[in-house]
C-alpha cells in the first residue's frame, strides 16, 4: 500500500506541507481563504527539536485501533484502504484520539459537535497534496 | 458452519465482521433482545436531550444496509434464556431452539439498581445504558424540572452537564469524595467539578441515596446524611454488571464470563464485550472492562477465533475520553498512586500525569490537551521502557520529536510490528 | 522578539522586508526558514515581524512563502548622495571604526569592475561557410587535460610514444574547489553526483574528503594546499588527479582560515585535526619559495602517485601571472588553474577580495600567448576559473586559450545560492556554506545533484548550439581561436591584451 513516506533527514520545517494540506481540505481551494476564512486544520504537523524536523500524519495501520475505537462508524477504512473518518457522522468524542499509537489525529470544531480531523491521503489526487508541496522530498508517496 | 452471535452491539457486530471476512459461507446469525439494529450507547446521553435523532445514520454503529451487505441474518427482540453448550444450543425467549457451531456471546452490561434503595420501583426512576431505559428518559423530559442523578460516573457526569445545559435543575450526587472516581484523580475532578457547578449542576460528593420517596413517581430523594432534595425524577448510573444469567454451569463466572487469551469461555464458545473478564494488564487481574474500544476489539478477536484464525488477546486497561463543557480529558490505567513515580505537570487548564511503574507506563492523565494520549496508550498497551523518554512526558509539546531517531524512524516507517 | 538594535554601528539596515498582510496566512514558512533570526512571530498580535538590521537579503523567506507575500527591498541609501565616497567606503569606515576590526566577507567581489566576457562577441557562419546543427549531427565536447606531444610514434601498428596522464572530461567543464568544511557533507555529497553522472570531475578543496565521498572515486581531483589538511596516501589514492593550491582569485596571498567552532567531529576527522581547532592554512606553501621548489613537491606527488595521475596547480592571476605561468609549466606540473579576481571564497578580508588580482579574461589571453611564445602551451593545459558565469562565458573562455572552466560559484547559486555573501557567518539559510545540521538539511543530495545536471547538460547544450553556429563540431577546434571573438566598448590595449578584434574589424 503506497503511502506518505516521512523522510526527516531532508525535512527543513518550512510547513508547506500544512499549508498544502489546508488549501486540499478547504472548500474554496484557495490558499488565502482556506486558512483566513474556513480555518482548515491540516492533517499533518510539522514539529521540531532541533536539528530534527519533520512531518507527521496518520500511518493508515493495518488493523487501526481508531476503528475499533470509534462509537458509531465514522472512522472506517475506505475504498482505497486508507483509515478516514466520515465528518458527516463524527461526533468528536475523541476516543479515536485515545487509542491514536501515532497521535496523529487533531480535534476539530463542526457546528455543534467535535470533528476529529486526519490525513485521508487526499482521495481526490494521484499524490497527496502535502508530498507534492514539500520542496525537499521530505514526504515522499512511496510503498511501506 | 453456523455461527450464532448473542448480543447485537460493539462486540457482537465486530465478532460477526471478523468472521464474515474469514468465512464469505457461513450462516451467522445475530440474536438481540433490543428492536433497533446496533446503535452507539456513548450517545444516549445527546439522543435524550435531543442532539441527535434515530433518523440521523451517526446515531448507530454501522449503516443500514451493513446487515444485508454482510448477509447477517438478525433476530430482534428476543431474549436469550438458557444456553446448552454441551449439546451447543440456544433457548431464545419465545421457546425456540436454535443450534449453533460456534457461539460469541456478545450479551454486554445491564445498569445496577441498588438493593439497598427502597422504593427503587417508583416511577421517575431511570437507567441509560440502552435505548429503553433511554426511551423512557426522553420521553418524560418534558415533565421534568428537576433530577437527581445518583452515580457521577461518566454517564451520569455526562447527563447531568447536558440535562444541566438544557435548563433542568441537576443534583449529582456520589458515594466517592470526587466525581469520576476510578477515572480522574482528586485535582482532574476538580477541574471536572467547576465545569459542572459552573453548567449550574449541583454536585453532593461522599453521600449516598438510601431512599426514594414518592406516591407512585419519585417526588424526593433522601440521602445517607438525611439531606432530603425534592425532585421529580431520578437517574441511577452507579455502573453496570455482566448479563450472564443465562449462561450454563460449562462457563465459568467470576463477575464476567472468564474467557482465555483466545476469548474462549468453553468450547466452540467464545464471550466478549462487557460480558467477559479480560485480562487488565494494568491491574494484573482478569475482570470485566466495559468500555467501547475493547468490546470492538475483543469482539473482533473473538470472531478471528470462532472462525478458525488464531488470535491473541493480550489483555486491556481502563480508558476514558470526554469532555465536560471547555475541559476534555482522557485517562488510562491507573489514575492514582503512593507507590510508584508519579510526574505531575499543572498549568492554567492543562493538566498532565504519568504514574510509572517498573519503568513502565501504567497510568495517565491529561486534561485540556490530549491529542497526543494515543502515543501513551500504545506505551501502556505495549509496555514500553520509558526510562528514557519519561523526562519529556511533562511537556505539553510531547510528540515523535523527543524520541530516539532509530525508534521513531523504525515506528513512522512502519517498520516495527507488534 | 526580545532583541534591541545594536545602534553602534551608526549605520541602517541594508534591506527592508515588506510583508502584505492580506497575503500573510501566518504559516510561519518564513520564521522558520530565516536563519539570521531577522524574522518572528508574534503571538500576542498573531503577526509576524522582522528586524530589517538582521535581515542579509538571501531571499530564503521570499522564495518559500506560500502565498507571495513578501517582498524584500535594498532600503536606498539614507545619505546624501555623494558619487566621490560611494555609500560603500561611508558605512565602511563605520564598521572598521565601531568594531575595530577588518570586516571578512565571502563569494567574488560584487565591485562594479568591467567584465569582459560581457564585452566580446563570438562567430557564426554565414553563406561562405555552412553551420552545423548538433541535435541533427554529432558534436564533440570531450576534453582531455594533461601534457600533449608534438607527434604520435607508432610502431608495428602500436603506439610507440608514451603519453603523460590524460584527465577525460566528457565536457569541459568541472567544479571547482570547495571544502569539506566551507560546505556541508549534503552539498560535497551533490557536487560527487552531479560530477558522476556528467563524466566530470569536482575538486575537493583544500579539507580533505570525506570516506563516504571515496565513492566518487574516477571523478576526483583533491587539492593539496598550504595547510596540508587531509593529505594522505588513500585521499591521494581515490584522486583521478592531484591540484597543488598556490592560490586563490578572491584572496591572492591569503591563508583561509575555518574557525574552530565549525570544525565538527567529522571535519576535524576528515581534516586530520583536532576537534573544535582553528584550521589555519599559512599564507604561503613553507616549502615553496621558488619554482624550483614547487617543482619538487610536484614530483614528490607525481612520485607518490607513480606517475599515473596529472598534477595541477592552481595560482591566483596577479600581476606578471604569465611569467609565473610559464615557470609552473618548466616545473612540469600538468595543468595550470587561473583563478580570476572575481571567483568567490568562503571567507576572505574584504579588501583584499575587492582589490588584488587579474580579470580572468585579460590574465588567461596573457598566459596562453606567454606559453605559445614559449613553445610551451602544447606542454600544459589551461583551466580557468572565477567568475564563469554562464554558458558563453565558456566558449568565451576557450576561444582565448582555455581547455576547461571550473565553475564554483555558479554550482552554489544552482543549488540554492543568493550569494548573499554571508558564507563566513555559518548560518547560509539555503543550507550550502554551513555546518550546522538543521539548516545543512535544505540541501537533499538528489535534488541538488539533479541540479548541477541539469545546470551543465543545459549548458553542453548551448555550447554545442554555438560551436554548430559557428560551424565546427568540436570544441577542439575553438581551443585558443580568438578569431570567434570580436570585442566591443574597449580600448586598444585591452584588445591587444585579449588578442582579439574589435567588432567590425
Amino acid at each position: 500500500m503506497k503511502l506518505v513516506k516521512i523522510n526527516e533527514d531532508n525535512c527543513v520545517y518550512c510547513h508547506l506541507c500544512e499549508v498544502a494540506c489546508k488549501t486540499e481540505h478547504s472548500e474554496s481551494k484557495d490558499i488565502i481563504k482556506a486558512v483566513k476564512k474556513e480555518n482548515v486544520l491540516s492533517r499533518c504537523t510539522a514539529e521540531l527539536n532541533y536539528p530534527y524536523s519533520a512531518s507527521i500524519m496518520c500511518r493508515h495501520c493495518d488493523d487501526a485501533p481508531c476503528i475499533f475505537a470509534c462509537q458509531n462508524g465514522s472512522m472506517h477504512k475506505d475504498e482505497r484502504g486508507y483509515v478516514v473518518v466520515n465528518p458527516n457522522t463524527c461526533v468528536g468524542c475523541w476516543m479515536c484520539v485515545m487509542v491514536c499509537p501515532y497521535g496523529v489525529i487533531k480535534q476539530g470544531k463542526n457546528d455543534m459537535w467535535g470533528l476529529s480531523i486526519k490525513c485521508d491521503l487526499c482521495p481526490d489526487r494521484s499524490i497527496p497534496a502535502c508530498v507534492e508541496a514539500c520542496p525537499n522530498e521530505a514526504l515522499t508517496f512511496e510503498e511501506l | 458452519m453456523k455461527y450464532v452471535i448473542i448480543g447485537n452491539s460493539v462486540a457482537g457486530i465486530n465478532a460477526a465482521t471478523a468472521i464474515r471476512q474469514n468465512d464469505t459461507q457461513g450462516e451467522i446469525l445475530i440474536i438481540s433482545d433490543e428492536q433497533t439494529r446496533c446503535y452507539s450507547r456513548p450517545l444516549l446521553p445527546n439522543w435524550v436531550i435531543g442532539e441527535v435523532s434515530l433518523s440521523e445514520e451517526r446515531m448507530f454503529y454501522r449503516r443500514s444496509d451493513f446487515y444485508e451487505k454482510n448477509n447477517f441474518k438478525i433476530l430482534l427482540g428476543q431474549k436469550v434464556d438458557s444456553i446448552d453448550t454441551k449439546n451447543k444450543t440456544i433457548m431464545s425467549s419465545n421457546s425456540h431452539t436454535i443450534e449453533y457451531d460456534k457461539l460469541v456471546i456478545a450479551s454486554g452490561a445491564n445498569a445496577i439498581l441498588p438493593k439497598n434503595i427502597s422504593g427503587i420501583d417508583l416511577d421517575g426512576v431511570h437507567t441509560l445504558t440502552n435505548i429503553k431505559g433511554a426511551k423512557k428518559l426522553k420521553e418524560n423530559l418534558d415533565n421534568i424540572d428537576s433530577i437527581v442523578i445518583v452515580g457521577a460516573g461518566l454517564i451520569g457526569t455526562k447527563m447531568a452537564y447536558d440535562l444541566s445545559k438544557i435548563g433542568k435543575k441537576v443534583v449529582l450526587v456520589e458515594l466517592a469524595k470526587r466525581v469520576l472516581f476510578p477515572a480522574l484523580d482528586d485535582y482532574g475532578a476538580l477541574l471536572i467539578e467547576q465545569e459542572l457547578k459552573k453548567a449550574g449542576v449541583e454536585v453532593i460528593l461522599n453521600d449516598s441515596v438510601v431512599q426514594l420517596n414518592g406516591d407512585k413517581k419519585v417526588k424526593e430523594v433522601v440521602l445517607a446524611s438525611n439531606k432530603k432534595i425534592q425532585c421529580d425524577a431520578c437517574l441511577l448510573s452507579v455502573g453496570v454488571a455482566p448479563n450472564t444469567s443465562f449462561v450454563d454451569s460449562n462457563i465459568l463466572i467470576d463477575k464476567g464470563i472468564v474467557v482465555d487469551d483466545t476469548m474462549k469461555a468453553y468450547d466452540d464458545c467464545y464471550a466478549c464485550g462487557d460480558v467477559a473478564s479480560i485480562y487488565d494488564i494494568v491491574l494484573n487481574i482478569k475482570r470485566p472492562i466495559p468500555i467501547l474500544p475493547l468490546a470492538a476489539k475483543e469482539g473482533f478477536i473473538a470472531g478471528l477465533n470462532a472462525c478458525g484464525v488464531e488470535t491473541k488477546f493480550k489483555g486491556g486497561f481502563a480508558m476514558n475520553s470526554i469532555e465536560i463543557g471547555n475541559t476534555g480529558f482522557i485517562s488510562m490505567g491507573i489514575v492514582e498512586s503512593d507507590n510508584d513515580c508519579v510526574l505531575e505537570f499543572k498549568k492554567d487548564s492543562e493538566y498532565r500525569k504519568f504514574i510509572i511503574r517498573d519503568n513502565k507506563l501504567i497510568g495517565v492523565i491529561l486534561v485540556n490537551n490530549v491529542e497526543k494520549a494515543g502515543m501513551f496508550n500504545w506505551m501502556i498497551e505495549k509496555g514500553f521502557d520509558v526510562s528514557w523518554i519519561k523526562d519529556a512526558f511533562l511537556n505539553s509539546d510531547f510528540g515523535w520529536k523527543y524520541f530516539d531517531k532509530a525508534f521513531r524512524v523504525l515506528r513512522l516507517d512502519r517498520k516495527l510490528k507488534g | 522578539m526580545n532583541w534591541i538594535k545594536d545602534v553602534k554601528t551608526y549605520t541602517p539596515p541594508d534591506f527592508h522586508v515588506i510583508r502584505d498582510p492580506d497575503r500573510c496566512i501566518r504559516c510561519k514558512a518564513c520564521v522558520d526558514q530565516c536563519s539570521f533570526d531577522s524574522t518572528f512571530y508574534d503571538e500576542e498580535e498573531d503577526k509576524i515581524w522582522n528586524w530589517d538590521a538582521k535581515c542579509v537579503g538571501c531571499n530564503r523567506c521570499a522564495a518559500f512563502c506560500p502565498t507571495e507575500a513578501i517582498t524584500i527591498e535594498n532600503r536606498t541609501s539614507p545619505y546624501r548622495i555623494n558619487e566621490s565616497w560611494g555609500k560603500w567606503n561611508v558605512v565602511g569606515i563605520k564598521k572598521r571604526a565601531a568594531f575595530g576590526g577588518a570586516p571578512v566577507v565571502s563569494m567574488g567581489s560584487d565591485k562594479p569592475y568591467i567584465v569582459y566576457w560581457d564585452h566580446m562577441l563570438l562567430n557564426a557562419s554565414q553563406v561562405t561557410n555552412p553551420s552545423i546543427d548538433p541535435l541533427r549531427e554529432p558534436m564533440e565536447l570531450k576534453t582531455f587535460l594533461g601534457k600533449k606531444v608534438d607527434c604520435l610514434e607508432i610502431e608495428n601498428n602500436k603506439l610507440k610514444t608514451v603519453l603523460s596522464p590524460q584527465l577525460e572530461l566528457e565536457l569541459p567543464i568541472m567544479f571547482a574547489a570547495m571544502s569539506y568544511g566551507a560546505l556541508n557533507y549534503n552539498v560535497i555529497e551533490a557536487i560527487g553526483k552531479a560530477a558522476c553522472e556528467l563524466g566530470t570531475y569536482f575538486n575537493s578543496g583544500e579539507g580533505g574528503l570525506h570516506k563516504d565521498h571515496y565513492k566518487f572515486k574516477g571523478n576526483i581531483i583533491v587539492q593539496v594546499a598550504s595547510g596540508r589538511f587531509g593529505v594522505y596516501k588513500e585521499y591521494l589514492d581515490v584522486a583521478s588527479a592531484i591540484e597543488i593550491k598556490i592560490g586563490q582569485g578572491a584572496k591572492p596571498g591569503i591563508g583561509g582560515h575555518l574557525p574552530g567552532e565549525k570544525v565538527t567531529a567529522s571535519i576535524a576527522q576528515t581534516r586530520m585535526i583536532p576537534k573544535g581547532t582553528d584550521a589555519l592554512s599559512p599564507a604561503p606553501h613553507h616549502d615553496i619559495y621558488s619554482i624550483e621548489d614547487l617543482r619538487q613537491l610536484i614530483f614528490a606527488l607525481k612520485e607518490a602517485t607513480e606517475y599515473k595521475k596529472p598534477v595541477f596547480v592552481k595560482i591566483a592571476c596577479v600581476h606578471n601571472v604569465s611569467a609565473i605561468a610559464s615557470g609552473i609549466a618548466q616545473a612540469g606540473a600538468d595543468v595550470i588553474v587561473l583563478d580570476g579576481f572575481k571567483g568567490g571564497t568562503g571567507a576572505s578580508p574584504q579588501v583584499i577580495r575587492d582589490n588584488i588580482g587579474l580579470p580572468i579574461e585579460l590574465a588567461l589571453a596573457s598566459v596562453d600567448d606567454r606559453l605559445r611564445q614559449e613553445g610551451l602551451r602544447g606542454k600544459i593545459s589551461l583551466v580557468a576559473s572565477g567568475g564563469i558565469r554562464n554558458s558563453m562565458d565558456v566558449v568565451k573562455a576557450i576561444a582565448l586559450g582555455a581547455d576547461a572552466v571550473y565553475i564554483g560559484t555558479a554550482t552554489l547559486i544552482a543549488i540554492g545560492c543568493t550569494m548573499c555573501q554571508q558564507c563566513h557567518t555559518g548560518k547560509c539559510a539555503w543550507g550550502i556554506a554551513t555546518q550546522d545540521p538543521f539548516l545543512s538539511k535544505r540541501q537533499n543530495p538528489n535534488i541538488a545533484a539533479q541540479r548541477l545536471v541539469n545546470l551543465v547538460n543545459v549548458w553542453a547544450l548551448e555550447i554545442k548550439e554555438t560551436l554548430g553556429a559557428m560551424g565546427i563540431n568540436s570544441i577542439e577546434s575553438l581551443k585558443g581561436n580568438r578569431l570567434a571573438l570580436r570585442g566591443f566598448d574597449l580600448n586598444e590595449k585591452e584588445m591587444e591584451i585579449l588578442g582579439i578584434l574589435h567588432a567590425g574589424e
